[in-house]
Parts: C-alpha cells; sequence; structure tokens
C-alpha cells in the first residue's frame, strides 16, 4: 500500500497494519479505525508495536543527550557519569565487559593466571593512538602505574589497590604481579581505571595538555568541546574494534530532565540517557522514539557520615532504614522500573543471597529504635543533587517525609553537582547523600568493599569483623568461603547501615528508533561495533 | 526589574489632565481592595482553608490532574504535584510566604529610603552627594545578581529575604522623601523653625508627611506588587524559601520539570502569582494617576 | 553651551565611575562576608602551597585596608583570578559568554520597541476601541506579570503544545524567538503604555485639532508630531527599559538555557566559582552605567534644560 493512498473507512485488519507499516496512517488514525474494527485498546497497541514502522535513517552523525557537562577528559581524573560515557568511547581497556556481562578481549587479546600472584596479559598489535603512535605494553603499564601514584592524586587510586608491580617485558607482554591471589583482577581491568593512556603523549604534553586534548585508542576521537553545550568526537577510521557507522559522535549537556526528553521526541537528540520513569511511557509510546532499560547492576543508596552524631548510632541508622517505604518509591516514584534491594549486594551479582527478603518497612518499629536510642531532634542532613541522578531530588523530599512521619528531624539540602563532587572528595557531607555505586566487577568486592572499605571513598565507618572479611574474600579463591564471608558482612551492614540502600532501578535510555542499542547495566555507555549501529535503509 | 525605571530622574513630561474617573473610583478600589483582603485572610486562615497537608501527600496520587477524586479518595481541584501534594493547599499556605515577605520588605525599604531621603534632604551636601550616588548605583545595576550572591552566601532564610528584598526598592521614597523635604525648604519656613527652636520631628509630622503621605501610598503599592514578584523570582531560582514550605516561586520551580505532564503543578501559583501582581500594581497604577499625578514624570 | 554640556558629561563621567566603585566596593565585602575568600577562589584540590600564594597575593594576610587596595588594584586591571570550574582567567570566561547576552537583550529590545511605538500610537489615536482596550489589557499582563512565569507559559503554550519553537538553548533563529518575546514583554509593555500616554497628550495640543479642522490625516499628523514633542521622553523611558533589559536577561536566560553571562553568572554562584561571579557582576555594572551614561549625553544633547537641572 502506497503512502498516499487512501484506506476504505474500515479496511480489514491486515490492510489497516499493512499501512501502519507503510507509515499511511498516523497512530492516531489506526487507534480509531481499530476500534472501529472490535479491536479492544489493549490489543491495538500490542499491534502497534510489534508491527512498528522499521525506521531507518541516512544520519551520519550521532547525538547522546546527557544530563550535564564534562568536566573532565582524563578517564583518571573523573568518575561522574557524564564524563565516564566520553571516557569509555575515547579510550579503551585491556578487558571490555559486554553487555551479556562477560569479559571479552579489549586492548589485551588474551590473559591467564601463569602463577597464584600473576597475570600475563597478552597486548593486541597494530593498534594506534589517535595521535598515530603506536600503541604497547609500556602504555598499559604506564597507565595502572598512574592511577594509584600518589604524587598525582587520581580519582581512581583504589582501583587496583591488589596490584603489587606492573612488569611490560616486551611490546606485546604486560605481567601484573598482585599483592595475594587476585581472581578479579581482569574484571577490575575493565571498568573504570582501567582505561588505557598514552605514555608518550602525556610524557611529552603533561596531563594538564593531555585533559585539554586528550588521545585514546577508543573508536571516537576528541574533535572540540563547547564547555556547558557539547563534546563533538569523530570516527576513528583505523579503530581495531571495527570502524563505528557514523562519521561523527556528539555528546550534548541537556540538564533538564523535560527538555532532554522534548529534544529527544523532537530528534533533535539520537539517544537520551537517565530516562526518568515519569517519562518512559511517553517516549516509548512516542512513534519515532522508544525507551530501552536493563535492571542497573549496581543500587542506590543514601551513603551516610557515621561519624556525625546523631549518625553514630546504629540504632538510629536501622531506624532510618525501617521509616523508608521501598514498595511506594519503587511503585510510585520509579513507576515499577526497580526493585526493593535485600541489602548491599545488587542482583545479578556472584552471591547476592535470594533467601533475605527486602528491607522492611516498620514505622512503628522505627519509631521505637529511635526512642531506645535516645534520639533528640537532631536534625539529618539529605544533601542531595536535583537531576544528576535519576529522581534524587524527588526521592530525597518523598524520604524526607517518611523520615518525619517517624519522628526523624530530616532536611533537605539541595546542592550543584559540582559542589558535591567537592563534598565527596573533602568528605565533608554533613548527614546523608545519593550515590550510585556500581558493582564494578559483578562482585560484592567491586561495590561494598571497593567503596566501604578502609581508605575507600566512602569510608565513614569501621567495623573489625567487617574489615577482616572483606580483605580475605578479596583474596580468596575458595568461592564457598567467599560465600560466606559476605553473608556474614552483610549481617554486619544491616546492623550498622553504612549505606541506607533504598532501590535497584532500572537504567533506562529513550532511542530514536533507527538507534540500535543494547545498554550495558553497569552504566559503562559504550558506542561500539557489538552492542551499537545505526539501522539503515 | 524595578517599575521605578517608569519614573526617571528628570523628565519633563506634561502633566495628564485630571481624567474623569471619579464616576468609576469606588469599583476598582473596592475590588483590588477585596482582592488583597482576600488574599490577607487566606494567608492568616490558611490552616483552616486548605482541605489538605501542604507538605505531605500520598506516593499513590502523584501528577494528578485536577480532579475531583484522585486514587486516594481525596478532591484535587488544581492536582497534585510530583510528591502527591494537594496543589490548591500549596497554593495556599503559599500566600503566606509572599505577603509576609512582601509586606515586611517594603516596610524595611521604606523605613531606610524614608530615613535616607530624609537625611539627604536636611542635611544636603556631601551625605545629599553620597546617598544620591548609592541610589543611582543601585539603579543602574542589575539588583537581582546582587541578590542573588548576597542570598548565596548568606543563606535564603526569611529575615535575609526580607532584607534583601526591601533593600532593593528603597530609592524610590528616598527620592520622594528627598524632593519633598528639598521643596519645603526653598520654602524657607523650614529652616525657619528649626532656626526658632522647633524640632525636626515635629516639622516631619506636622509639614513633610501629610504631603507625602499619599505619595508614599502610591509607592508602598507599586513596591509591594515588585516585592512579591521579587521574592517568587527569587524562589524560582531556588533561592528563596527552601521546600518542604509552599511558596509561589518554589512551587514554579518544581513544576518545571513536569510541564509537559503535570502543567498545572506550575501554572497554578504562576496564574495566582500573576493576578496578585497585576490586581495590586493596577491599584498603585490608579491610586497614582488620582492621588499623585506629577509621579509620572517626578 | 559646549563647555556646559563638557561640564556636564565630565559630572555624569565622575558620578558613573563612583558607582562602579561601589559596586565593586559591595563585592568587597560580600566576599569577605562569608570568611576566608582564599578557598572560594581556588579549586578544592589546590594544593597548600598553591592556596598561600593566593592569599599572600591578596594580601589577605594583611590588615583589611591593604587588601581592599590590592583588590581595587586587581579590579582595575581586570584580573579577577582564575575560574574554578573553567580554569581560565574569570574575566576571559565571561566575556566569553557576553556576545550571547547581546544578542538576545538587543533583539528583545528591538522587537519591543518595533511593537510598542506603533501599538502605542494606534492605541492612543483609537482610544477606548477594542484594539486600544486589549493592547492596554495586554500591556498592563506584560507589566505586571513575572518575567520569569511568561517564559513558563510561552514554554508550555508555544513550545510543548504547539511545537512551534524549541524549548531551549541557542542554535538558529527559531531559538531566539521565545527569549527575546520574554525578555522584552515587561519593555514591550511598558513601551507600549508610555507612548500612549505621551500621544495622548499631544493630541490634546491646539495643533492638532487645527490639523483635524484642516481634515489631515490623523494617524500621520499624530505620528509627526508625537515623534517630534514626546519624543524625548519615550527615548528616555526607552532607553532605560533597554537597561532594565539587561538585568532581566538573568532571569530569561536560566528559564531558556540560553548560554549568555547571566546564566553564566548564576551557575557560577550555584558552583561556588566566585572569580566568575566577582567578573559578570563587574562587566554587568560596567555595561550599565556606560548605557546610562550614553543615554544621558544623548539626552543632554536633545535637551538644553536638562543640562542645567541635572548639573
Amino acid at each position: 500500500m502506497e503512502r498516499h493512498e487512501r484506506m476504505p473507512e474500515t479496511p480489514t485488519v491486515e490492510t489497516l497494519v499493512k499501512a501502519w507499516r507503510a507509515g499511511a496512517v498516523p497512530r492516531r488514525e489506526f487507534l480509531r479505525r481499530a476500534a472501529l474494527l472490535g479491536i479492544g485498546a489493549a490489543a491495538a497497541n500490542t499491534l502497534l508495536e510489534r508491527e512498528a514502522p522499521a525506521q531507518t535513517t541516512q544520519k551520519r552523525e550521532l547525538v547522546v543527550g546527557q544530563g550535564g557537562d564534562i568536566s573532565k577528559f582524563d578517564p583518571h581524573y573523573s568518575t561522574s557519569a557524564n564524563d565516564i560515557r566520553v571516557s569509555f568511547n575515547t579510550f579503551d581497556n585491556l578487558v571490555s565487559r559486554h553487555p551479556d556481562g562477560k569479559l571479552y578481549p579489549g586492548l589485551a587479546t588474551e590473559w591467564k593466571s601463569t602463577a597464584p600472584t600473576t597475570w600475563q596479559f597478552k597486548i593486541r598489535q597494530g593498534v594506534r593512538w589517535h595521535n598515530g603512535d603506536p600503541f604497547s605494553s609500556a602504555d598499559a603499564k604506564f597507565s595502572l602505574e598512574r592511577t594509584w601514584d600518589p604524587a598525582l592524586k587520581t580519582r581512581v587510586n583504589t582501583v587496583f589497590t591488589t596490584i603489587d608491580r606492573v612488569e611490560a617485558p616486551d611490546p606485546a607482554t604486560v605481567l601484573i604481579h598482585t599483592k595475594q591471589p587476585d581472581p578479579l583482577l581482569p574484571a577490575r581491568l575493565a571498568f573504570y581505571g582501567g582505561q588505557i593512556v598514552p605514555k608518550k603523549y602525556i610524557e611529552a604534553v603533561g596531563s594538564d595538555a593531555f585533559n585539554a586534548k586528550p588521545v585514546g585508542t577508543g573508536p571516537v576521537r576528541f574533535v572540540s568541546w563547547t564547555k556547558d553545550d557539547k563534546v563533538v568526537m569523530e570516527a576513528n577510521p583505523d579503530y581495531w574494534g571495527g570502524r563505528i557507522d557514523v562519521d561523527r559522535v556528539i555528546f550534548r549537556s541537556i540538564p533538564e530532565n523535560a527538555a532532554r526528553v522534548a529534544a529527544l521526541l523532537k530528534g533533535e537528540i539520537d539517544v537520551m540517557v537517565l530516562l526518568t520513569p515519569d517519562h518512559f511511557d511517553r517516549v516509548n509510546q512516542h512513534p519515532t522514539t522508544r525507551a530501552v532499560g536493563v535492571l542497573y547492576a549496581g543500587l542506590y543508596v543514601l551513603a551516610v557520615n557515621s561519624k556525625v552524631p546523631p549518625l553514630n548510632t546504629p540504632l538510629v541508622k536501622q531506624a532510618m532504614s525501617l521509616a523508608v517505604d521501598r514498595e511506594a518509591i519503587v511503585k510510585e516514584l520509579w513507576r515499577g522500573r526497580g526493585i526493593a534491594p535485600n541489602g548491599p549486594i545488587a542482583r545479578g551479582d556472584n552471591h547476592y543471597d535470594t533467601t533475605l527478603s527486602p528491607l522492611a518497612f516498620n514505622p512503628k518499629e522505627a519509631r521505637e529504635r529511635l526512642k531506645k536510642a535516645g534520639y533528640k531532634g537532631e536534625p539529618i542532613y539529605i544533601e542531595t543533587t536535583s537531576g544528576y541522578m535519576a529522581n534524587d531530588k524527588p526521592m530525597s523530599e518523598a524520604i524526607a517525609a517518611m523520615w518525619k512521619d517517624v519522628g526523624l528531624n530530616a532536611v533537605v539540602e539541595v546542592l550543584e553537582y559540582s559542589v558535591r563532587a567537592q563534598k565527596n572528595r573533602e568528605r565533608t557531607f554533613k548527614g546523608v547523600w545519593w550515590s550510585d555505586p556500581t558493582s564494578t566487577l559483578g562482585d560484592p568486592d567491586g561495590m561494598m568493599w571497593r567503596l566501604l572499605s578502609p581508605g575507600g571513598p566512602q569510608d565513614y565507618w569501621r567495623h573489625p569483623e567487617f574489615d577482616e572479611l572483606g580483605q580475605a574474600a578479596r583474596f580468596s579463591l575458595d568461592e564457598k568461603f567467599r560465600g560466606e564471608a559476605y553473608k556474614k558482612m552483610t549481617r554486619v551492614f544491616l546492623e550498622h547501615f553504612p549505606w541506607i540502600p533504598v532501590i535497584q532501578s532500572y537504567e533506562d535510555y529513550g532511542l530514536q528508533k533507527y538507534v540500535e542499542f543494547t545498554p550495558n547495566p553497569n552504566q559503562q555507555f559504550e558506542i561500539r561495533r557489538f552492542n551499537s549501529r545505526m539501522r539503515r535503509a | 526589574m524595578s517599575r521605578v525605571f517608569e519614573q526617571p530622574a528628570a523628565v519633563p513630561l506634561a502633566l495628564p489632565a485630571v481624567r474623569r474617573r471619579r464616576r468609576r473610583v469606588p469599583w476598582l478600589l473596592i475590588t483590588s481592595g477585596a482582592f488583597v483582603g482576600a488574599l490577607a485572610v487566606v494567608a492568616v486562615a490558611a490552616p483552616y482553608l486548605a482541605p489538605q497537608n501542604p507538605e505531605r501527600g500520598s506516593l499513590r496520587a502523584r501528577l494528578v490532574a485536577p480532579t475531583l477524586e484522585a486514587s486516594d479518595g481525596k478532591a484535587h481541584p488544581l492536582g497534585t504535584d510530583h510528591l502527591g501534594r494537594d496543589v490548591l493547599s500549596r497554593v495556599i499556605y503559599g500566600t503566606r510566604v509572599s505577603l509576609t515577605i512582601g509586606f515586611a520588605a517594603v516596610a524595611v525599604g521604606g523605613l531606610v529610603g524614608g530615613l535616607l531621603g530624609l537625611l539627604a534632604g536636611f542635611r544636603g551636601g556631601w551625605l545629599d552627594e553620597v546617598i544620591m550616588t548609592v541610589a543611582d548605583a543601585q539603579l543602574a545595576f542589575p539588583f537581582i545578581l546582587l541578590a542573588i550572591g548576597i542570598i548565596a552566601v548568606l543563606g535564603p532564610s526569611f529575615p535575609n529575604l526580607i532584607v534583601v528584598v526591601g533593600l532593593s526598592g528603597w530609592v524610590t521614597y528616598a527620592r520622594v522623601l528627598r524632593a519633598q523635604v528639598l521643596s519645603l525648604r526653598r520654602r524657607e519656613f523650614v529652616d525657619a523653625i528649626v532656626g526658632l527652636g522647633g524640632s525636626i520631628p515635629r516639622v516631619l509630622l506636622r509639614h513633610i508627611l501629610p504631603n507625602v503621605g499619599s505619595t508614599l501610598m502610591v509607592i508602598a503599592t507599586l513596591e509591594l506588587a515588585r516585592a512579591i514578584v521579587l521574592e517568587a523570582t527569587l524562589s524560582f531560582l531556588g533561592l528563596g524559601i527552601q521546600p518542604p514550605t509552599p511558596s509561589w516561586g518554589g512551587m514554579i520551580h518544581e513544576g518545571r520539570e513536569y510541564l509537559d505532564t503535570a502543567w498545572w503543578i506550575s501554572v497554578a501559583p504562576g496564574l495566582i502569582l500573576m493576578l496578585t501582581s497585576l490586581v495590586v500594581s493596577r491599584t498603585g497604577d490608579w491610586l497614582r494617576d488620582v492621588l499623585d499625578p506629577t509621579l509620572r514624570g517626578e | 553651551m559646549r563647555a556646559g554640556f563638557g561640564g556636564f558629561l565630565a559630572y555624569r563621567l565622575f558620578r558613573a565611575l563612583i558607582a562602579l566603585w561601589l559596586v565593586s566596593t559591595v563585592v568587597f565585602v560580600v566576599m569577605r562576608l562569608s570568611g576566608d575568600p582564599a578557598p572560594l577562589l581556588l579549586p578544592p584540590d589546590a594544593p597548600i602551597a598553591e592556596m598561600n600564594r593566593v592569599r599572600r597575593e591578596l594580601g589577605l594576610d594583611r590588615p583589611l585596608p591593604v587588601q581592599y587596595a590590592v583588590y581595587l588594584g586587581n579590579v582595575v586591571r581586570g584580573d579577577f583570578g582564575r575560574s574554578i570550574h573553567f580554569r581560565e582567567p574569570a574575566m576571559r570566561v565571561a566575556f566569553a559568554y557576553l556576545p550571547a547576552t547581546f544578542e538576545l537583550g538587543l533583539t528583545a529590545f528591538v522587537i519591543a520597541a518595533l511593537v510598542a511605538f506603533p501599538v502605542g500610537v494606534f492605541s492612543a489615536v483609537r482610544r477606548n476601541s477594542l484594539l486600544d482596550h486589549a493592547a492596554m489589557g495586554f500591556a498592563l499582563v506584560g507589566q505586571s506579570a513575572p518575567t520569569f512565569f511568561i517564559g513558563i507559559l510561552f514554554i508550555l503554550i508555544l513550545s510543548l503544545r504547539l511545537d512551534l519553537f524549541p524549548t531551549s538553548g541557542r542554535g538558529e533563529w527559531r531559538h531566539l524567538v521565545l527569549p527575546a518575546l520574554t525578555l522584552g514583554a515587561f519593555a514591550m509593555a511598558s513601551i507600549a503604555r508610555i507612548t500612549r500616554s505621551a500621544v495622548l497628550e499631544v493630541q490634546r495640543a491646539d495643533y492638532i485639532r487645527t490639523a483635524r479642522a484642516k481634515g489631515v490625516g490623523e494617524f500621520v499628523v499624530v505620528a509627526k508630531h508625537t515623534l517630534k514633542n514626546a519624543a524625548l521622553p519615550i527615548l528616555t523611558i526607552t532607553g532605560l527599559q533597554f537597561g532594565t533589559l539587561l538585568g532581566g536577561a538573568v532571569v530569561t536566560e536560566t528559564v531558556f538555557a540560553w548560554p549568555g553571562m547571566g546564566r553564566l553568572a548564576i551557575q557560577s554562584i550555584y558552583n561556588r566559582d566566585y572569580p566568575v561571579v566577582q567578573s559578570t557582576v563587574f562587566i554587568a555594572a560596567a555595561l550599565f552605567i556606560v548605557i546610562n551614561l550614553v543615554l544621558d549625553a544623548l539626552y543632554g544633547v536633545l535637551d538644553p534644560r536638562a543640562r542645567e537641572k541635572a548639573a
């Protein structure tokens, strides 16, 4: 059926569907005629979805809409979501984690443990940096050592604390010696901190210049950055993983949710990150766009500064957790796009305890614990950003109201993201704040232990049993032992609540229908042949 | 933005002929007076008038369109916001913030401005020069930037807001009072009285205030409208009264996120704000036309 | 008369410089109000040595008057330090965002003037007609409604519902329309009302009646004579509105995410990037004072009486 042909008033279902597929009938029309044919609304909608016109494009440019601007291009100096989306595409890691959760070769083609504390990585040959320099094992050694160099004070200095030293005996081999047997080492190399940066270039121009004009091995290379507006990258024609099928990738900064959605619906951007549940349906039902999501490999928690009273009292924190109606938050604020956590381990990770029930909601019990703790009404500050994490401010307000209901003096303070980043670095949070720890290894070691361990980014609370178990579990090769250790650590966690887990949500993206993209559950936004392409006619 | 810009320093506009408005007088005054009075009543009686708790809503009834029967079984004539709070109740409570800060700021501005104007008029000389230069500096400057800067440093509390919003408008009062004093001094009898030992406060009471009384009323009315709008603007920028306390500007700010799905969150308080500003400033305009047309070209 | 005019101008210039100095002082005071400004002017991960260097440079270890002198010296040189967020000299950052604000302000003003003048004249000529009432009604709303809400309404109706314009940002001409209309609303309303009043005054004058009696087209006569006699006050009001526009830009740019200096100022305040805040405040003040000075000069040229009155 051609676009210009007119349909009979009551076509057959077949004709109607054919017309829809050809783009000859708008959505509302379709529903009207379907109704005339006696097809119920639900069935009609299913038909619409299933038979969606296969939209294609000739665009040579992919525009990604983010919730904020880049602050740093240097992958070792920022782990902020807006930055890593760019750095994961400018740079490669030795090991690559695909959306299916498995590890695949990256800049290293194979690896094996040659001794209990030694891993051998074979380096991919023939790879060039964006400026033409050849890539070799020296770059890998340089990158890893750079992360923990005390003089440089990188943001990722705790990612590789298990590594003792790195050797690059020849340009094609890297030997990593760990302090103790570390079965998770390849997984550690796959996430942020493990991006490989160019030794020669950085040594020549210095870190500041490198940050201003980054050079990597990734599928796109840096062209320009207009502050608070956009970052323009162009495709790397010699990318070892295969050139991506667009010429340019542009990251635009659109902080307002509504504006980002509007931009997507109007076709101004092709991919939208941080699609909030309130807009999910709208994007999904729009004729030219769809929403796609995956359960986040991580948790949304309220991290607690357990050093300041009254947060130094376990009973108070237990009450805070008991007062949160997670089911209502999941159902209403997230419209069901998430699950209530049962502890500090994300579902999908190793050693996730399926026997534990979701964290309880019991306001009565919360009030009693507060009484027992002798809580005197000291203010509890929720320092939140607005729009940096999905639903951050609404959740803060909802939880503040829930806490007020049980007698906690909750105060919400809104911060700009840069101020939050500063407080994060300086450890100057006044009470609780939102954190979205990512389970970088698919294992509790990569989330709970990485962040809450002594010297870790969220080291506000210590407990001897917890610390001992965490350390032991990290280096044990006995999965059964590790499982038991994490069970015990969970029990300690649920008594002291260094975090108050709130939700394990879906990470949703809005896409134009001609973009095929499979998101990675750990927020690793990558544009490579194996997970994204444009549908061409 | 200051309405003062309608009255530039030395523009000799011809005086408008007195219009035959006397017939319409009572109507406009009564309506506007009633409106402001009603607002004041709403502000004071908010706890009794608001159908629901403005700070606590049911998450089950989020983003509900204006309706008489929502999923939480209650009526929401203006809908609910993103946390399920009743918008009507929040608008009612928001009246408190707007009127309190509005009136208080006008008082602060009036007192400070009046005092400085009198000082400038009486003392003259370098004090007068200084005060007028400061006035010029403030007028020539986007006050909102200064306001934002100060609030950002000192914090958005009621007293801070009242002082900052109040200080945004002292110049008009100062100018009027200074002009009044100067014109009286030209008539020399003020100096004579003072020379004979009469006290300045008495001069103030007997001669100056009666003359500026009506002018001050006009200015105060116009300033009230401006103060209410300035407070709402600061709240809209996140620098006003903080949530969960409802304020009109704050609600418009919160609703911005949901403009495409739940427009009533922003529009309801916005319309009330617009209406209030309209009525009050129209009253001020009319008062000025009737009581003191010279203000048009001071 | 030339000497008088020169003196008049010099006097205004002197007042302008004083005003600028006052603004700088207020900024200085506000910065010191929050305690030690050094941490505010540097990135949080700056080494102690860097912080001490800045403290020495600002003279923070010396008595307050010395600090003030150092500060004023820096202001005169245009040195406001390095932006914490952008890692560039703060003044340079502020200047980079200025063109966008100019574009917006100028467009808003031009549209406002172009629309308001004819509307004002027409309303006066067709006094008490439906058009007059409608126009003045709109003008009333435009003058009393808060700018940010006008912007929100425009976004809701013209962008989201009718899909005529983009919701935010800067790019092609479409992006300029809504922000310019929002920013110019107050000015448009004010100019229309003032024009109407001025025209009404002119209308009452005798020569109009004479012209009417002669049967000459009223509109043309009015327009000609209005422009001659009411030009001065209208010009002044208009010029002042232009100054107000640059102030109102702060809010409009925020609503429409227009990348101008107003939005930069607000973002910098949220980001606690005080070097940039100082720069923007200073530039804005300087701009206003210059504009007012130019207006005063123009006014002085056009109306000799004003020179004596103001001096």
